[in-house]
């Protein structure tokens, strides 16, 4: 549809099909959403672009095997002819662009005779409800902590906290994955005679969700407390602050409405990227905990150089941390009422 | 095989070796218990590890002996290993006859097989399933064992075009293969080769039901149409086989489950559910066998010492031979590994015991000559590469090669755990023994193999091999100069090796056969052509409570006992 500018007729006839459609903030926020969105298609044809001609210049062949016997020379000739290989590389891009704008993302080398898609979208459930759960405790523990640290600076709670975030920023995950393998699946098994004990792999709506959701959510739950914390106190010493304080509102008051609306914004702008990191799957948690998600499937792709994959599962992390990237920018206009989005 | 940054053991990077496998009777399989009574049939649950997922449940299609593993229950190939390994024994087929000129193979049919489906299985099954491995548009990885000019009109496999369809009938429809009558499957051989009969135990020899495969891609296709030629490998529901178990669930990246096949021929499994996991950590695996959650366990590495600590689990461990051997392969081609006294210098100046005790835990045993214990042609009576650094020495100062040329080497190291570790060991060895101050060059897998496949290196290892079956045959085809830059790196130039290997492959006398296999090894150990190290041995866990599992050392190091699930049992626990 075509817009015109508010208030201001438009030359000559009006057109029949010209449709006036009033600035409201509704409507510029629309309007921002859908050209955030059109800009998607530029930003993902160049991610295809990158990653086609940086996995084609990567040595070795997706027929290449890890050591011992090699596939026989027809065989890799007629794996070649098999699934394209054998024609000129710009040809194989251009071929590759209109399947994909077809949702077409071709068949895994690695797999026989699965496609791109069912492998990922087979995955990405797993991913997504692990990344999703672990999410929901990074927020409200990451941000809680963050500010009880804030307000109490310099005390116990303080110390507490800003020591448990350290810990979670600086173990690595496959070390703590592995120790809670180990306490609640090994030891807890020895102890209770097999009678009480998590379970130490696979998926499940159940207890097995424990351990691989609180493993993922530790680092960035820890990341989120020191940046939310960090930016508490930036507020805290605002003028506007001080003016409630000496306004006589309560502590309930100041804390909700003036600091922590104000020193959220920088955590915002982080908790989108963390939110994609989350649910695009983390190699090492789903590794350590036998996740069939797809997590590893790009790493398992750049390792076998399973080329649909590879560009399959880079368009859907650039499609994941351009959605929540433009959410951060949404939540922005809810946070700050300055924030004008154009 | 792509794996990531948790470390396989070297062995599973063997790619499309380590298949069928023999082994001696003297150090040859072991069963476990048979005492204690069966468990209900809710508790006949076998459940196992295999660490990664098959890339297709089509068996022509499985190139690795984990996707095998799966594959051999599913379907049943025409001959299997006896379970004393000493020979073949019948599977689909009951017997079989060779010609006087060894060149016609008749496979005689057991009457009453039939597929899971309740249908009977004929030789028009074989003859499909086989004539489908060589149709090149759909480039089978392991189909060599059958063009490697065995069967007749199959050496023409690499002038066939993919594309095109006529061409690709011809050619299938030219080849030795036929059915005379619905349980004769007759093949006829270009060369006589008397190994043939090992091929014919290759699980990517199965039966395949033509009525399947056109039904499950919508009505019959062009032979060139790999993608609906494939179909029917997809769903439990259309992957009808001959073996003692069929496919009941698959959850990708998790795990398979197998139940019985009713109608196998030798009687239904007494196991109800055959589940493979496919957990990539080996620590995650651990875990989850001391959780009661697998029956059957491949101990990694890293966790050798706590089994061995551990007086519940030390008496559940079991070591056993697996038919490999790694050496270092010398770039025999360039200066200064060219040179006899240098290789045979840089051999005699590892400490093998060191390695497989300090290095590799104990599990594994040191080897100075190719063919692995349990293998026909296992000879250790040739000790020219065993350490003795005096003699090292001396070798490197006869062979008039300057320290410094020497120091420009480096050993080319895939960057994986397992082979970082081990090439420490060799780099410490020689520069420690000899003075030198060779340097690792470590790169990541497929990068290495692209390089070695070039000749780009000086030594790289550890390199390898695991039978594919056991004859000798296919461990001395490796160094044939043909090879060269395909199955073995290196390229060592030895006089009379080819001419002597291919008269044995052909031999229809055993005792001559294997003398010549016993002097091609001895030119390969005492020309230095590679550094021989190690034979890979089997730790494995298995429960108290699985009965009557017999494991050879052809199995997958991850699944022992594959080959004969039928006979496994649950005892109550």
């Amino acid at each position: 549809m075509s817009v015109t500018a508010e208030g201001r007729p438009a030359k000559g006839a009006p057109l029949p099909f010209r449709i006036k459609v009033p600035r409201t903030r509704a409507v510029s926020l629309g309007l921002y959403v859908v050209r955030r969105v059109l800009w998607m298609v530029p930003v993902v044809f160049f991610v295809i672009l990158i990653t086609f001609v940086l996995m084609h210049l990567a040595p070795g062949s997706p027929w290449d095997r890890g050591g011992g016997r090699q596939l026989a020379p027809a065989v890799v000739a007629n794996l070649n002819a098999k699934y394209g290989l054998d024609k000129p590389g710009w040809q194989q891009f251009l071929l590759y662009l209109w399947n994909a704008a077809h949702f077409d993302f071709g068949l895994s080398y690695q797999y026989e005779g699965k496609s791109v898609s069912y492998l990922i979208l087979n995955g990405w459930p797993y991913t997504f409800t692990l990344g999703a759960l672990a999410f929901l405790i990074v927020v409200p523990v990451g941000i809680g902590l963050g500010i009880v640290a804030a307000l109490r600076q310099n005390t116990r709670v303080d110390y507490l906290t800003m020591g448990f975030a350290t810990f979670g920023a600086s173990f690595p995950n496959f070390v703590v994955g592995m120790l809670m393998i180990i306490v609640f699946g090994v030891v807890l098994y020895n102890v209770t005679g097999g009678n009480v004990y998590l379970p130490v792999t696979g998926f499940g709506l159940d207890d097995h969700l424990i351990l691989p959701v609180v493993t993922l959510a530790l680092l960035p739950t820890a990341y989120i407390a020191r940046l939310t914390r960090a930016s508490t106190l930036d507020t805290l010493r605002q003028e506007f602050v001080r003016t409630a304080w000496a306004k006589g509102l309560t502590e309930r008051l100041v804390v909700i409405r003036h600091i922590l609306r104000n020193s959220l914004i920088p955590v915002v702008t982080a908790l989108g990227p963390t939110f994609a990191f989350l649910v695009t799957g983390s190699v090492i948690v789903e590794t350590v905990f036998a996740i069939p998600g797809v997590g590893r499937a790009f790493v398992t792709a750049v390792e076998s150089r399973d080329y649909p994959m590879i560009l399959g599962t880079t368009i859907l992390f650039s499609i994941v941390i351009a959605v929540a990237n433009l959410v951060v920018d949404l939540l922005y206009v809810f946070i700050d009422p300055r924030v004008r989005l154009s | 095989m792509h794996r990531s940054m948790f470390d396989f053991r070297l062995g599973r990077v063997l790619a499309l070796g380590a298949a069928i496998a023999t082994v001696a009777a003297a150090c040859g399989s072991s069963t476990t218990g048979t005492s204690s009574s069966l468990a209900p049939a809710s508790q006949q649950i076998l459940r196992i590890n295999t660490g990664v997922e098959p890339n297709s449940y089509d068996p022509g299609q499985e190139t690795y002996t984990y996707e095998a593993a799966v594959g051999r229950n599913v379907f049943e190939p025409l001959l299997k290993p006896k379970p004393d390994l000493s020979d073949v024994q019948g599977a689909a087929a009951s017997s079989y006859d060779v010609s006087p000129d060894g060149l016609t193979y008749t496979f005689h049919l057991r009457k009453n097989a039939k597929w899971s489906d309740g249908k009977p299985v004929t030789a028009a099954d074989f003859v499909y399933g086989w004539k489908r491995l060589l149709n090149p548009a759909l480039a089978a990885g392991y189909v060599d064992p059958f063009f490697d000019t065995n069967i007749a009109g199959a050496a023409n496999y690499a002038n066939v075009d993919p594309k095109n369809a006529s061409a690709i009938d011809a050619f299938l429809n030219g080849l030795g293969l036929s059915a005379p009558d619905p349980n004769t499957f007759v093949v006829k051989l270009q060369h006589p080769a008397a190994y043939f009969k090992w091929v014919a135990t290759l699980w990517v020899g199965a039966p395949i039901r033509q009525d399947v495969v056109e039904s499950a891609a919508g009505g019959p296709f062009p032979s060139t149409d790999a993608t609906k030629a494939e179909a029917w490998a997809n769903s439990p529901s259309t992957i009808i086989g001959n073996g003692p178990f069929k496919l009941s669930q698959i959850v990708p990246k998790d795990h398979v489950t197998l139940v019985p096949n009713a109608n196998y021929w030798a009687g239904s499994p007494k196991i109800q559910q055959l589940i493979y996991y496919f957990i990539a950590d080996g620590n995650t695996a651990f875990a989850k066998y001391r959780t009661g959650g697998l029956d059957i366990l491949n101990v990694p590495v890293a966790d050798v010492t706590v089994v061995r600590g551990d007086a519940k689990l030390s008496k559940q461990a079991k070591l056993l031979p697996e038919l490999t051997a790694f050496w270092m392969a010398y770039n025999t081609q360039k200066a200064p590994l060219n040179n006899q006294d240098v290789r045979m210098a840089l051999s005699k100046a590892i400490d093998r015991n060191q390695l497989t005790q300090n290095v590799l835990h104990g599990t594994d045993q040191p080897l100075e000559s190719f063919i692995p214990k349990g293998m026909n042609g296992y000879d250790t009576s040739d000790t020219t590469q065993s350490f003795d650094v005096a003699a090292a020495k001396q070798l490197l100062q006869k062979s008039g090669v300057s320290t410094a040329d020497l120091n420009k080497m480096t050993l080319l190291t895939r960057n994986t755990t397992g082979s970082k570790t081990i090439n420490q060991f060799i780099v410490q060895q020689w520069n420690t023994n000899l003075g030198l101050n060779i340097q690792l060059n470590v790169i990541d897998s497929k990068t290495v193999t692209s390089m070695i496949r070039k000749g780009n290196f000086d030594i790289y290892g550890p390199d390898g091999w695991g039978a594919d079956y056991p004859d000798p045959q296919d461990w001395f085809d490796i160094f044939q100069s043909g090879s060269c830059h395909a199955l073995n790196w290196g390229c060592p130039t030895l006089p009379g090796y080819d001419a002597l290997v291919q008269k044995a492959d052909a031999s229809q006398s055993n005792s001559a056969r294997l003398a010549d296999y016993a002097t091609a090894q001895k030119q390969l150990i005492d020309t230095a052509s590679v550094g021989f190290l190690y034979q890979q041995y089997e730790y494995d866990l298995i429960q108290p409570w699985v009965a009557n599992l017999t494991i050879t050392p052809i199995d997958d190091e991850y699944v022992p006992g594959d080959e004969h699930y039928q006979s496994a049992y649950i005892t109550k626990h």
